[in-house]
């Protein structure tokens, strides 16, 4: 990695911009450390909500493809995340779906195992700290003495954010590891020859397991799902060899293995490889053939060992897999 | 890939389609679809005018995949795989649907089975356009033979084979030929000697120039695929001698059921009381005597020793009612003015001769009585010094509805014929699966009944399930005749629907080599990478959907294809909910 990046002439337009977030993308960002410097003068700053006073109008007010690279990162949440995001595709060359919420729906991405109706419900009236005796619900708009105040709409669904506008690379990870950041910003700065439009950027073809040093053979079976703190993990077999369940053999690789590395199983962030579209559907249907059971009870009892499968198999992915959402009638 | 030109034609099967779905409906909702060039019905797709329409249509419209829409494909697939080739495409390029068995003779309701034929047909448009050409692909035949168990079964299928000029090899566990049958007397329903009928195909065997028999031997280590299997034999020699062959016929039979679990009829307590099989070698040694040397005046015969018995096995074991009535028969023949009890659940009496020699044997003085064996099994208890005999049987007898004493000096078990318990082994050793009862799973239970799942591997005899000895004799001829026609041959054909693995995707998991049941998948440990051996696949799919990387593709049922094809199913009418 070079440690001064090249100054193309003109800087690049750079903007990042978070839909539905938990803000670990824009940090992710800030994670570069000294390299943020090397981005800075390679880029002009444009648009960035968590680092700088710029209102949505300015932006709106930028001719179209103005900025050059614009990396998106959180879900389309609410009907604000889904202006922006089309705004910011008009104005931008590249956008980026930065991390796994903007790729495949991620934590917020959860929500579509239930509605809006549901989680208001919840959220007005049920929960424990919660006085509402008039079941007042959000307004998409309000009257106050200034004037009509216009309120975001929350979806029914959370959506990926090429489910919304067209996108032109994915970098996944949550965060995105900022080394993986660098790599790919310094192919843009330098004019280097881009992938094919659609493709995942910063990541490996490869999942986890290829990078994994833990010792593996064919040696899956399971009798009892573990979660990871109701083993002693030897820090050397395969996780999945111990009976917890690890995301690795259908995610991505490119974050370098972090989670097992500190003896922590992989939980999908960085999506699937590329040969496979739906990691919960191939992870599901892996352990499937690792249960060693003599009967359906047997194999009853042992799924039964799986804490919350739904969010473990589809925890970063639910909007962009086949399932996408759970049908509530 | 060449812009998919779809032909698709909708067969009324004479009545059987037309009359429940609207065939002309179904043609004009799906000839406007994306690259359906045309669709079309006929009365019988595939009659020699029906086949001539697509091969017509490929060759004047330019079609490059070909979609008929009809029975089942297990009946008619291979017809119009081979119609497209002779218009020169692919075979796989062709998809069918089952608008018959699964549409037509299932519904009564015609508006509802021809919105379905349309949703099948749908689906096939959507799958046949990510359709991909395969290449058939063949192996040699080595013309030696296997045969594992040197029973009836195991004996007859080895001479057909060696007669034919070829080489057999013939592994027995034990340490003599001939099987269960070398240790009856007399064979049902014509009470001829089973000595004379085994004795002299022993010894044609042991002669035969293109036999190689191995007593005391088992094979392990069996290895590679139909047409090249080889195998080590171990035969108490310290160097196991390594076979090659082509074929496998296994012969491995079954074993008597152990009655002494069934306290009632207290085998093993009562010297007695004795099992079909030791009462062969009593009836052998020419003389019926109890243990005590003194000839018995009562003897009862008790059926379904074991058999179909909610706690034991279920299944029938089929031979031993005829068995029973061969004993009674011989019984009487040698004591005249013995009393001889038939205590059955139900008399079972097919196979050719059968039913005649129940009704002959009822003329020989036997007092038959029934049991349910559902509700109470009879109950063998000692006699007092009192009683005239040595025995007791307690049993609700059915027609009469009374309970009864049965006086007895010797009571035969017809014991029920389970699995060997060595079977799980066999199984592994040579790929073959089991059924519930432990039994080697036939191809197809009618129409494939002697090969197995995996090819050049075929099942014989009592291993496959109980049976007499014509039904065990016509198997191993059956598998004879389908192992010569591959020697003659040379060659045999080898699945096309493989699985394969993409070694830029496999990150090594390994979570595939267990889940093939065919051991076609190993792991190479210079790659890192997960290897299918193309000619031991069966194109199952297990190891496809197993992979959670998506290294591995199934042949013909690609993600891509089957997504395309669930999507094609709930695009047209589910629309509409």
């Amino acid at each position: 990695m070079p440690s001064d990046l090249p100054i193309p002439k003109p800087k690049l337009k750079l903007a990042i911009y978070w839909g539905a977030a938990c803000g670990g993308c824009c940090v992710s960002v800030l994670d570069t450390h000294e390299k943020l410097l090397d981005i800075v003068a390679a880029a002009d700053l444009v648009f960035w909500p968590i680092a700088m006073d710029i209102k949505y109008k300015d932006v709106e007010a930028f001719p179209d493809k103005s900025i050059d690279v614009t990396l998106f990162n959180g879900a389309v949440r609410n009907s604000e995340n889904k202006r922006m995001a089309q705004v910011l595709r008009s104005k931008s060359k590249i956008l980026v779906a930065y991390g796994a919420c903007a790729y495949m729906g991620g934590i917020p991405g959860l929500a579509n195992f239930h509605n809006r109706d549901e989680i208001f419900k919840r959220v007005y009236d049920e929960t424990e700290s919660t006085v509402n005796p008039e079941k007042i619900r959000p307004q998409t708009e309000y009257t106050v003495k200034e004037g009509k105040l216009d309120i975001p709409e929350m979806f029914n669904d959370v959506y990926t954010l090429n489910q919304v506008v067209e996108v032109d690379y994915f970098i996944p990870g949550c965060p995105p590891q900022s080394e993986r950041l660098l790599e790919v910003f310094t192919a843009i700065a330098t004019g280097a020859q881009l992938p094919p439009k659609g493709s995942v950027v910063g990541a490996n073809e490869k999942t986890n397991c290829d990078e994994c040093k833990r010792k593996k053979t064919d040696n899956k079976v399971i009798k009892k799902f573990y979660r990871p703190w109701e083993i002693q993990d030897d820090k050397e077999t395969c996780f999945l060899e111990q009976g917890v369940i690890c995301m690795g053999p259908a995610t991505r690789g490119g974050c370098g293995v972090r989670c097992v590395t500190g003896n922590s199983p992989c939980r999908g962030c960085y999506g699937p490889p590329a040969a496979a579209s739906d990691p919960g559907a191939k992870m599901m249907s892996a352990i499937g053939t690792m249960i060693d059971a003599d009967s359906p009870e047997e194999i009853d009892k042992i799924i039964g060992t799986i804490v919350d499968p739904a969010g473990l198999f589809y925890r970063f992915s639910l909007p962009s897999s086949i399932l996408g959402r759970k049908i509530i009638l | 890939m060449e812009e998919p030109r779809i032909g698709v034609y909708i067969c009324w099967c004479g009545n059987n389609i037309a009359k429940m779905v609207d065939v002309e409906a179904v043609a004009a909702e799906v000839g406007n679809l994306p690259n359906v060039v045309l669709a079309k019905t006929y009365k019988y797709m595939c009659s020699d005018p029906g086949q001539d329409l697509i091969i017509k249509d490929i060759r004047g419209h330019h079609l490059n995949r070909v979609i008929v829409a009809a029975c089942s494909p297990r009946i008619h697939e291979l017809t119009f795989r081979n119609a497209v080739e002779k218009a020169g495409i692919n075979p796989y390029l062709f998809e069918m649907a089952n608008i018959r068995e699964q549409d037509s003779w299932v519904h009564t309701d015609r508006s509802e089975a021809t919105k379905k034929a349309i949703d099948l047909v749908n689906a096939a448009i959507h799958r046949v356009r990510f359709h991909e050409p395969l290449q058939k692909r063949s192996v040699t035949v080595d013309p030696a033979t296997l045969v594992i168990g040197g029973g009836i079964s195991g004996m007859v299928a080895a001479l057909e084979i060696a007669n034919a000029g070829k080489q057999v090899y013939l592994v027995e566990k034990t340490d003599r030929l001939g099987g269960h049958v070398a240790r009856f007397d007399l064979t049902f329903p014509h009470l001829s000697s089973a000595k004379q009928m085994i004795h002299p195909i022993i010894q044609r065997v042991e002669n035969h120039p293109n036999i190689d028999v191995f007593k005391q031997s088992v094979i392990r280590d069996v290895s590679g695929y139909i047409g090249n299997f080889k195998a080590l034999v171990q035969n108490g020699q310290p160097e196991p001698l390594e076979l090659k062959f082509g074929n496998i016929i296994a012969a491995t039979g079954l074993k008597s059921f152990d009655p002494s679990k069934i306290e009632e009829y207290g085998y093993g307590k009562f010297p007695d009381v004795v099992t079909s099989m030791e009462f062969e070698e009593i009836l052998a040694s020419g003389k019926v005597l109890t243990k005590h040397g003194k000839e018995p005046r009562n003897i009862a015969i008790i059926h379904c020793v074991g058999s179909r018995s909610k706690v034991y096995h279920e299944y029938c074991s089929r031979t031993c009612c005829m068995v029973a009535l061969k004993f009674v028969n011989q019984i009487r023949a040698g004591l005249p003015e013995c009393n001889i009890f038939e205590i059955y659940a139900d008399m079972r009496a097919y196979g050719k001769g059968c039913e005649e020699f129940y009704a002959e044997s009822t003329h020989r003085q036997i007092i038959f009585l029934m049991f349910d064996q559902q509700e109470k099994l009879p109950v063998i208890r000692q006699a007092e010094k009192t009683d005239d005999c040595n025995m007791l049987i307690e049993m609700d007898e059915k027609l009469s509805g009374e309970s009864i004493e049965v006086p007895v000096d010797m009571v035969v078990l017809m014991v029920n014929m389970e699995a060997h318990d060595d079977v799980k082994d066999v199984v592994h050793a040579i790929g073959v699966s089991l059924c519930g009862n432990q039994f080697f799973i036939e191809k197809h239970p009618k129409l494939d009944p002697v090969a197995t799942t995996t090819g050049g591997v075929y099942i014989v005899g009592t291993c496959q399930g109980p049976k007499d000895i014509p039904d065990s004799v016509a198997q191993a001829r059956a598998a004879a005749a389908r192992i010569l026609a591959t020697i003659a041959q040379g060659s045999v054909a080898v699945e096309v629907t493989t699985a394969f693995v993409n070694e830029e995707f496999c990150c090594g998991c390994q979570t595939c080599i267990r889940v093939c049941p065919y051991t076609a998948i190993s792991f190479k440990e210079d790659k890192k990478s997960s290897e299918v051996n193309e000619v031991l696949c069966k194109g199952c799919g297990t190891c496809g959907s197993a992979c959670p990387s998506g290294a591995i593709t199934s042949k013909h049922f690609t993600d891509r294809q089957i997504l395309s094809e669930i999507e094609g199913i709930m695009s047209m009418s589910y629309k509409e909910i």
